[in-house]
C-alpha cells in the first residue's frame, strides 16, 4: 500500500456507537477500498489523472472543530449572506454557528448529515450509499469507510424550496495534510423542487477533499444541483455526484472547476424514469502544473429521457484536462436523446486536453450525438480588438470571457452568479476590466 | 518643398513578407493631414498587405524599410498603441466574436484608447449616447449593438459596423481595405457618407479599392496604383478614369516598364 492508501484506512474507526447497518455499510466501503486501492493510470478511468503525487501523502483525518483555528471563518469572510439556507461544514463537520438557517415546506429537513443519523436515522438509511456504490470505486469507497458528516436534505412530495441552498465546504489545516470525506445526501419526492450549491473551498494547505453527493429524484421532481469548486492551489479534490432520476424528473448538474492542484469531477447518472431529463455541464480551468479532470457516467436504463451534456475547458500554462464522458443507452431505452459536446481552449503550447466523449447505444431508435473540439484563441479575433485599442491582455480576455460566459451564466442564483463571475474573472489575464466593461 | 509637419504618413521603401512569401517590395508613399488617398490595384498586388502592415497584424513580418507617423516609428507599436496613436483599419472581412458583444467591445475599444491618451473613460450613459447617433450616420439599426460582434451580419452590415467603429473612435488615420467589396448602391452610399463625415483638416484617409465606384461618392485627392508589391503609378484623380477604361492588364502585361516607372513615379 502507498503512504497515502494506509495513513487512509489507518483512520478508520469502525462504527462504534452507530446503527449496525451504518456499521457494517462502513466495514464493507473500507474492504471495497482495500480491494481497490487508489486507481492509477492503468485504471481505464484514470488514465491521463495521475495520483502519484496524492499517494506519497500521509493524510490525517482533520481536526476536531475549534472555534479559534478552523479555516471557515477566514475563507467567508466579506462574503454576501446567502439567498438562502447556507451550511457551513468546516473541514467536514457542520458548524451551526457560520449557518444560516431559512425557512422550509411544511415536512421538509435540512441539516447536519450527522445529525440526521443520531436523531432519525430511519430516515437516512434507505437512501445512504444506495446510488454511491463502493465496488472499484476507491474514493467513494473511502467516503462511505470514513464519512462524518455533510448535509442532508429531504423534501416531501410537493415541497418546493424557492431560494437555492447553498452548502459550504471549507478545508485546510496548518502545518499538516488532512482528509475529509463529506456526504450529501438529498432526496426529493415527487414534484418537489430545490436549487443546491455546494461551494467548496480551502486554504493553501495540502489537503484532500474527498466528497460524494447522492441524489435521488421522485417522479416529476426538478433538482438544481450547482458546484463552485475553488480549492486552494495545494488541494486535491475529487468528488463524486450520483444521481437517479424517476418518471418525468428534471436534474441540472452544473459545477465550476477552478481550483485545487488536482480536481477530479465526476457526475454518474442513471435515467429510471420514462421522460426524465438531465443537463449535466461544467467549466474545469487549470493553470501552472495543475491538473483538471471532469469524468460523466449517464446511463438511460428506459425509453424517452433526454440528456444534454456540455462541457468547456480552458487550459493554461503546462495545465493537464481531461474529460471523459460516457452515455450508455441500454437496450429497450428506446426514444432517447442524447447530446454531449466537449470544446476546449488551450492557452499555451504546453497544456494538454485529453477529451474522450462516448456514446455506447443499445437501442435502435434513438438520436444521440456528441462531438469535441480542442483550439486556440482565435488570432483574427485577437487582432481585430487589438486594432481597435484593446489592450492585448484585455483582448485575450475578453475572448475567454467569451467563451466561459455560457457556463457562467448557468449558475443561475443571483449571488452564486456573482460569485461565479468573479472566479472566473479572477483567473483571466485582465479579468477585473472585462467584469467592469461588462457591467 | 511642403511644411513637415503636416506630413501625416510616410512610407519609405517597406518590404514585407507572409511565411516565406515577399508579398511588399519596396513601398514607398507619403500621406498629408486632410488628404485621401486611394491605393487600387489588381488581386494579389499586396493592396491588403500594406492595410495589414500598417495596422500591425502579426502575420505579416516586416523585412525593410520604414513607416513613420506622425513623427514616430509606427511599425514598432503594438496593434492597440497604433489605434490609441489614431490608426484605424476597416477590414476587408470583418471578424465575427461569438460571445462579445458589440456595443460591449466599442466602449471597451474607446475607453483603452482614452486611457492611453490620458482622458477619462466615458461612463456607459455617454458612451450610449454617443453610440446612438454614430448609428444613425450609417443606418445602422440599434439593436446591432447588443448583439455579439458582427455575428451573423449580412456582408453590408459588417461593413457598416466598420465605418460605425470608425465614427465613434474617431480616428486621425483611417486605413479602409476594400471597404466597398459587396456592397450594393444604397450601401456604398451609406458607408461613403460615414467616410465622408470622418474628413477633415487633421485627419487622412487610405482607401484600399479594386474599383473606381467608391471613388465616386469618396473624391480622393491622390490616387496610386499597386502591382508586384510596389507602387507603379501614382496620379491625381483622374487615373481613376484611366483605370476604369485600360483595366489592370497593363499593369501584369508591362512589368519591366512598370518597375522603371516605380522608381521614377514614388517621388513624384
Amino acid at each position: 500500500m502507498t503512504p497515502a492508501e494506509q495513513s487512509l484506512a489507518a483512520a478508520f474507526r469502525g462504527g462504534a456507537g452507530e446503527p449496525a447497518w451504518l456499521a457494517d455499510a462502513r466495514a464493507g466501503a473500507l474492504a471495497a477500498f482495500r480491494a481497490a486501492g487508489l486507481p492509477t493510470t492503468r485504471h481505464e478511468d484514470w488514465r491521463f489523472t495521475s495520483l502519484a503525487a496524492l499517494s506519497t501523502l500521509s493524510l490525517a483525518p482533520a481536526p476536531a472543530p475549534d472555534d479559534g483555528e478552523g479555516p471557515a471563518r477566514a475563507l467567508l469572510a466579506g462574503r454576501a449572506a446567502p439567498e438562502g439556507a447556507r451550511l457551513v461544514f468546516e473541514n467536514g463537520r457542520f458548524r451551526r454557528e457560520l449557518s444560516t438557517g431559512a425557512p422550509l415546506p411544511a415536512g421538509a429537513v435540512l441539516g447536519s448529515l450527522a445529525d440526521a443519523l443520531r436523531h432519525a436515522p430511519e430516515a437516512v438509511r434507505p437512501h445512504l450509499g444506495r446510488l454511491a456504490r463502493v465496488d472499484g470505486l476507491a474514493f467513494t469507497a473511502l467516503n462511505g469507510a470514513l464519512l462524518e458528516d455533510g448535509a442532508f436534505l429531504l423534501l416531501p412530495p410537493g415541497a418546493r424550496v424557492e431560494a437555492p441552498i447553498e452548502l459550504v465546504f471549507a478545508t485546510g489545516a496548518a502545518g499538516r495534510a488532512v482528509a475529509v470525506h463529506p456526504r450529501v445526501l438529498v432526496v426529493a419526492g415527487e414534484g418537489a423542487r430545490a436549487t443546491l450549491a455546494e461551494v467548496h473551498l480551502g486554504t493553501g494547505d495540502t489537503y484532500l477533499a474527498n466528497s460524494v453527493t447522492e441524489l435521488v429524484l421522485g417522479e416529476g421532481a426538478e433538482v438544481e444541483h450547482l458546484r463552485l469548486q475553488d480549492e486552494g492551489p495545494r488541494a486535491f479534490h475529487v468528488s463524486a455526484v450520483f444521481a437517479e432520476q424517476a418518471a418525468r424528473s428534471r436534474l441540472t448538474a452544473h459545477g465550476l472547476a477552478l481550483g485545487g492542484q488536482l480536481a477530479r469531477s465526476e457526475v454518474r447518472a442513471r435515467l429510471a424514469g420514462e421522460g426524465a431529463e438531465l443537463a449535466v455541464s461544467g467549466l474545469y480551468m487549470a493553470d501552472g502544473a495543475r491538473t483538471t479532470d471532469a469524468f460523466t457516467w449517464v446511463e438511460h436504463a428506459v425509453p424517452r429521457c433526454t440528456t444534454t451534456e456540455t462541457y468547456k475547458g480552458i487550459l493554461d500554462g503546462r495545465a493537464r484536462g481531461v474529460f471523459a464522458g460516457r452515455i450508455v443507452v441500454q437496450p429497450g431505452a428506446q426514444k432517447t436523446s442524447a447530446r454531449q459536446m466537449n470544446s476546449n481552449l488551450l492557452l499555451s503550447d504546453d497544456a494538454i486536453v485529453d477529451t474522450k466523449p462516448q456514446l455506447e447505444i443499445f437501442a435502435d431508435d434513438v438520436k444521440c450525438g456528441h462531438g469535441g473540439t480542442v483550439g486556440q484563441l482565435d488570432e483574427a479575433a485577437l487582432f481585430y480588438l487589438r486594432s481597435r485599442g484593446v489592450e492585448e491582455a484585455e483582448a485575450r480576455s475578453l475572448l475567454i470571457w467569451a467563451f466561459a460566459a455560457e457556463m457562467v451564466d448557468l449558475v443561475r442564483p443571483a449571488g452564486l452568479h456573482a460569485r461565479a463571475r468573479e472566479l472566473v474573472a479572477a483567473r483571466l489575464p485582465a479579468g477585473r476590466k472585462v467584469l467592469e466593461a461588462a457591467a | 518643398m511642403a511644411v513637415k509637419d503636416d506630413i501625416m504618413l510616410s512610407i519609405q521603401g517597406l518590404r514585407a513578407k507572409v511565411a516565406d512569401r515577399e508579398i511588399l517590395k519596396g513601398v514607398d508613399l507619403e500621406i498629408r493631414a486632410g488628404e485621401v488617398h486611394a491605393i487600387m490595384g489588381p488581386n494579389g498586388s499586396g493592396k491588403s498587405t500594406l492595410a495589414g502592415v500598417l495596422a500591425g497584424r502579426e502575420a505579416y513580418e516586416v523585412t525593410g524599410g520604414t513607416a513613420t507617423y506622425l513623427g514616430q516609428d509606427l511599425l514598432a507599436l503594438a496593434p492597440e498603441a497604433r489605434a490609441a496613436a489614431g490608426v484605424f483599419l476597416g477590414f476587408q472581412y470583418p471578424v465575427e466574436i461569438p460571445g462579445v458583444g458589440n456595443l460591449y467591445f466599442l466602449r471597451t475599444a474607446l475607453n483603452a484608447i482614452r486611457r492611453a491618451r490620458g482622458e477619462d473613460e466615458l461612463d456607459a450613459m455617454d458612451f450610449l449616447a454617443l453610440a446612438r447617433e454614430k448609428m444613425k450616420l450609417v443606418d445602422l439599426d440599434p439593436a446591432f449593438g447588443s448583439r455579439s460582434v458582427n455575428e451573423g451580419f449580412s456582408g453590408g452590415e459588417k461593413k457598416r459596423n466598420e465605418i460605425f467603429q470608425m465614427a465613434v473612435l474617431e480616428p486621425r488615420l483611417a486605413i479602409l481595405d476594400e471597404i466597398d467589396s459587396g456592397l450594393d448602391i444604397d450601401a456604398l452610399r451609406v458607408v461613403s457618407r460615414g467616410v465622408n463625415a470622418l474628413r477633415r483638416a487633421d485627419r487622412a484617409v487610405l482607401l484600399v479599392t479594386h474599383y473606381k465606384r467608391l471613388l465616386e461618392y469618396v473624391a480622393p485627392d491622390r490616387i496610386h496604383v499597386m502591382a508586384g508589391g510596389r507602387i507603379v503609378r501614382s496620379g491625381g484623380p483622374e487615373l481613376a478614369d484611366e483605370l476604369e477604361r485600360t483595366g489592370y492588364a497593363w499593369v501584369d502585361g508591362a512589368r519591366p516598364e512598370v518597375e522603371r516607372a516605380a522608381g521614377a513615379g514614388a517621388l513624384s
